[in-house]
C-alpha cells in the first residue's frame, strides 16, 4: 500500500484510514488513459443548494465538463444541481460525487489533521480532482458566480489553455445579498486567487497552515483576468463562516486578514449597520438594488460589474491603475 | 443585454471571401466604422475593413509576436492575453462606443440611414474574439459571427497568387500557410462555438448571394437583411462579382506533405458542412475537436522535429543583437557587451546555448 505523504502526490495514493474505496486515483497514474483536451470546473461544496442557480449555468458554458464533490449537505445540493443541469440542457456535462467524511474546518482543526487522512482538506481536495479528465482544471467555489464578459474569456481560455503550463488568477469580489433586490458589494478588499491550473503530477493539493494549497513547478506562467470577473455570494440571513473553526481562528493572523474584513463586514451589515460603514472603516462598500423584477445578483453580474466604470476597481489602490495599464 | 445594437463579425481566413461579405452587409445598410482600408488590386472592390481596427490588430500581433496566418496552436493563449488588459480593453470598448454612436447618428451626406448595426472585418480580428466580445457587451450590443468558408487548396492557392509576390524574406511558403489556414479555422471554430453564428460558403455567395445572405439574416435577426429594400438589393448586385473568386486549384496543384493535407482536407469537409441547415451538430463538433487535437499534435512533433532550426535561429539573433549592441558601444569589447544584454535577454537562452554564444564572440575577438 501506498501512503500519500500529503506534500505531492505521486504515485496512486490511500489514506490512513486505509478507505480503499476513497483511493485518490490520478489519471496519469492509468496505464494508457490520456487527459483529454479542454477544462473541467471541479466544486467541491456543501449546503450550496441556494447559489448554485446562479454558479453553474456560467461553468457550463465556460468548462467542458462539471464535477461536483458534496460533502454532507442537508438542503438538498446534490438535486439542484441537477435540476439546474437539466432547466439549462447541460445534463452531459455535470458529474455528481458524494464525499461522505467529515472534513477539519480551516484554521486549527485542519493544521491539527494529516493530509493523508479522509478528514483532511487537502485528501478531500486531491480526491475531488482526481476525478477531472482533461487537461486542465478550474476549482471553483459553490458560491462563486462569473460575469458575463469573464464567462466568455473562460471559455477562451478552456481550449487555449491545456497543455501550457499556465496558472489562472480570477479577481473577486464579495456580494452580501441581503434580498433579492439588494446587496452588498465590497470593492474595498482586492482578492485575487489562482483558480485554473493544469492537471498533472505537478499541480496535486498539498497542506497549508489554515487549508489546503495547491502545488506548481517554479517555471510556470500567470494569467489574470481583468478586475470585476467573479462574485462571492454571502447571505446575509445565513452562517457563511461555518466551514472556520470559530471566528476567532482568523482574528489575529496576517493570512486571514480577508476573512477578519469579511466577517466584521457581513456583521456589521446584518445588524442594518450599512449607513454607519464608513464610520467603522469600511470604504468603497457600494448599495446595489436591482430593477423591479430582476435578481440584484442578475443585476449585479450582467448590468452594474460589467458596466462599470473601470475607476470603481482602482478607488482603493489608485497606484495599481497605473500597473495595470503597462 | 442587448438594447437593440448588434454588431456583425466577419470571421474566417483571409482570401474567403470576408471583404465580399461585409461589403454585402455594409451595401444592406449596417454601418462599417470609417475610414476603411481603401481596396488595391489583391482586392478591387475594396476590405471592408476599418483601418482602426487593422491597425489596432496589427499592434497586438506584433506585441505577442503573432503572424496573421500563424500556425502555432499556443499562439492562441498569446493573443489571448491582450484581452485581459484593461489598457487594451478600454481602448477598444472606446472606440467602438464612438462607432455605434456615429452610427446611431446617420451620415446624410454619405446616405447612410442611422443603425444601431455594425459589421467589422479584418482577417486578423478573429485572434482577439475575446476582447472584441468583452467590448461588445460594454456597449451592450449582441455580438455575432459569420464565418467565411472556402476549400483550403483555393485560399491557399490565392493567398500565393496575391500575397507572395511583395513578401519578404521568411514569409509563408504554401506548407506554412496550408497549417496556418487549419489553425485559424479549427480555432475559429471553437472560438465562436455558443455563441449566435452562420457559416457562408463563398461559392454559394457568388452564385446566388440571395439564399445565403437571407438565411443568415433571418439566424442571426439582422434588420439590414430581414427589412432591405429593393434600392439596397440593387446595390448588392452591383458589388458583388462573380469573377471575383479568380483561382481555382486541387491538391494536385500543392505541394504539402500527406499527413497535413489529410488533415486539411478533413478539417475542410467538416467546416463545409456547417454551413448545410442544421449543420452544426454536437457530432460535428466532436469531429472538429479531434481534428484540433490531431493538428496540436501533429504540430508539436513538428516543432520538436526542427527543434535544431529554431535554437539556431534564436542563437542568430543573439549574437545579431550582440553586435548591434557592440556598434552602438564603441570600444567595450565583447564581454562589457554581452553584459551590456539586459538580462531577461540572456536568461531567455539556455546555457549551453550562451556559453556557444560566449565562445564564438571570443573567437571572433581573437579572429579581429
Amino acid at each position: 500500500m501506498t501512503v500519500s505523504t500529503g506534500s505531492t502526490t505521486e504515485g496512486s495514493s490511500t489514506n490512513v484510514e486505509g478507505r480503499e474505496d476513497f483511493r485518490v486515483s490520478w489519471p496519469w497514474e492509468q496505464p494508457g488513459r490520456r487527459l483529454k483536451p479542454g477544462t473541467t470546473s471541479v466544486l467541491r461544496v456543501k449546503n450550496e443548494a441556494r447559489s448554485l442557480p446562479w454558479v453553474l449555468p456560467p461553468l457550463f458554458r465556460a468548462t467542458q465538463a462539471v464535477v461536483l464533490v458534496d460533502n454532507q449537505s442537508d438542503d438538498g445540493t446534490p438535486e439542484v444541481a441537477r435540476q439546474v443541469a437539466r432547466e439549462h440542457g447541460f445534463e452531459d456535462l455535470l458529474r455528481v460525487f458524494e464525499y461522505p467524511f467529515d472534513v477539519s474546518r480551516c484554521g486549527p482543526e485542519h493544521l491539527g489533521t494529516r493530509a493523508d487522512s479522509v478528514h483532511s482538506l487537502v485528501y478531500f481536495y486531491n480526491w475531488s480532482f482526481a476525478h477531472v479528465e482533461t487537461a486542465y482544471s478550474l476549482k471553483w467555489d459553490g458560491d462563486m458566480v462569473l460575469t458575463e464578459d469573464a464567462e466568455g474569456l473562460i471559455h477562451d481560455l478552456s481550449w487555449q489553455l491545456p497543455g501550457k503550463d499556465v496558472i489562472v488568477r480570477v479577481p473577486r469580489h464579495s456580494l452580501y445579498v441581503e434580498s433579492d433586490r439588494v446587496a452588498y458589494l465590497d470593492l474595498g478588499l482586492p482578492n485575487v486567487e489562482a483558480y485554473g491550473y493544469p492537471m498533472g503530477p505537478a499541480y496535486t493539493h498539498v497542506k497549508a497552515f489554515e487549508w489546503e494549497l495547491r502545488a506548481y513547478p517554479e517555471d510556470v506562467e500567470f494569467v489574470r483576468l481583468p478586475d470585476g470577473a467573479s462574485l462571492e455570494l454571502k447571505w446575509l440571513d445565513s452562517d457563511e463562516f461555518a466551514h472556520w473553526t470559530a471566528p476567532e481562528a482568523f482574528a489575529d493572523n496576517f493570512r486571514t486578514a480577508r476573512k477578519r474584513r469579511e466577517y466584521e463586514l457581513f456583521t456589521a451589515l446584518g445588524r442594518g449597520e450599512w449607513a454607519d460603514l464608513e464610520r467603522q472603516g469600511f470604504a468603497h462598500v457600494h448599495r446595489i438594488e436591482s430593477p423591479d423584477g430582476q435578481h440584484v445578483i442578475d443585476h449585479v453580474t450582467r448590468e452594474w460589474l460589467p458596466h462599470a466604470d473601470r475607476d470603481v476597481f482602482y478607488a482603493h489602490r489608485p497606484g495599481e491603475k497605473e500597473a495595470s495599464q503597462t | 443585454m442587448s438594447d437593440g445594437r448588434r454588431i456583425s463579425f466577419v470571421v474566417g481566413s483571409g482570401r474567403s471571401g470576408t471583404s465580399t461579405m461585409s461589403g454585402t452587409l455594409q451595401a444592406l445598410g449596417m454601418h462599417v466604422p470609417q475610414p476603411e482600408v481603401a481596396g488595391n488590386a489583391t482586392n478591387p472592390k475594396g476590405f471592408g475593413e476599418p483601418k482602426w481596427a487593422v491597425e489596432f490588430h496589427e499592434r497586438l500581433l506584433n506585441r505577442v509576436r503573432v503572424q496573421t496566418g500563424d500556425a502555432r496552436p499556443s499562439a492562441w493563449f498569446d493573443t489571448g492575453r491582450p484581452a485581459m488588459r484593461e489598457i487594451f480593453r478600454n481602448e477598444l470598448y472606446e472606440w467602438l462606443e464612438e462607432q455605434f454612436a456615429a452610427a446611431e447618428a446617420g451620415d446624410e451626406a454619405a446616405g447612410e440611414l442611422p443603425t444601431s448595426e455594425l459589421v467589422v472585418k479584418d482577417p486578423r480580428l478573429v485572434w482577439f474574439i475575446g476582447m472584441w466580445r468583452g467590448a461588445a457587451i460594454r456597449c451592450r450590443a449582441t455580438p455575432s459571427y459569420i464565418t467565411m468558408l472556402r476549400p483550403v487548396t483555393e485560399v491557399v492557392g490565392s493567398k500565393q497568387k496575391y500575397y507572395a509576390a511583395g513578401s519578404r524574406p521568411g514569409s509563408q511558403n504554401e506548407i506554412s500557410r496550408t497549417a496556418g489556414w487549419v489553425n485559424v479555422m479549427l480555432h475559429t471554430e471553437v472560438a465562436t462555438r455558443d455563441s449566435e453564428r452562420a457559416f457562408v460558403r463563398y461559392a454559394d455567395l457568388l452564385d446566388d448571394w440571395t439564399v445565403p445572405v437571407f438565411e443568415l439574416g433571418e439566424r442571426l435577426q439582422y434588420d439590414a437583411v430581414l427589412r432591405a429594400s429593393a434600392q439596397d438589393l440593387r446595390k448588392v448586385h452591383s458589388f458583388i462579382d462573380p469573377s471575383l473568386r479568380r483561382v481555382h486549384l486541387t491538391w494536385d496543384d500543392l505541394h504539402v506533405p500527406a499527413r497535413l493535407r489529410e488533415i486539411a482536407q478533413a478539417t475542410w469537409s467538416a467546416l463545409d458542412r456547417l454551413a448545410d441547415k442544421d449543420g452544426d451538430t454536437p457530432e460535428l463538433r466532436a469531429t472538429l475537436d479531434q481534428l484540433r487535437e490531431d493538428y496540436t499534435d501533429y504540430y508539436t512533433e513538428a516543432e520538436l522535429l526542427t527543434q535544431s532550426t529554431a535554437a539556431s535561429a534564436r542563437l542568430e539573433g543573439i549574437v545579431a543583437e550582440r553586435d548591434r549592441l557592440a556598434g552602438l558601444g564603441g570600444a567595450g569589447g565583447a564581454d562589457a557587451t554581452g553584459s551590456r544584454i539586459p538580462h531577461s535577454l540572456r536568461a531567455m537562452v539556455p546555457a549551453g546555448a550562451r556559453r556557444a554564444v560566449k565562445q564564438r564572440l571570443e573567437a571572433r575577438k581573437t579572429d579581429g
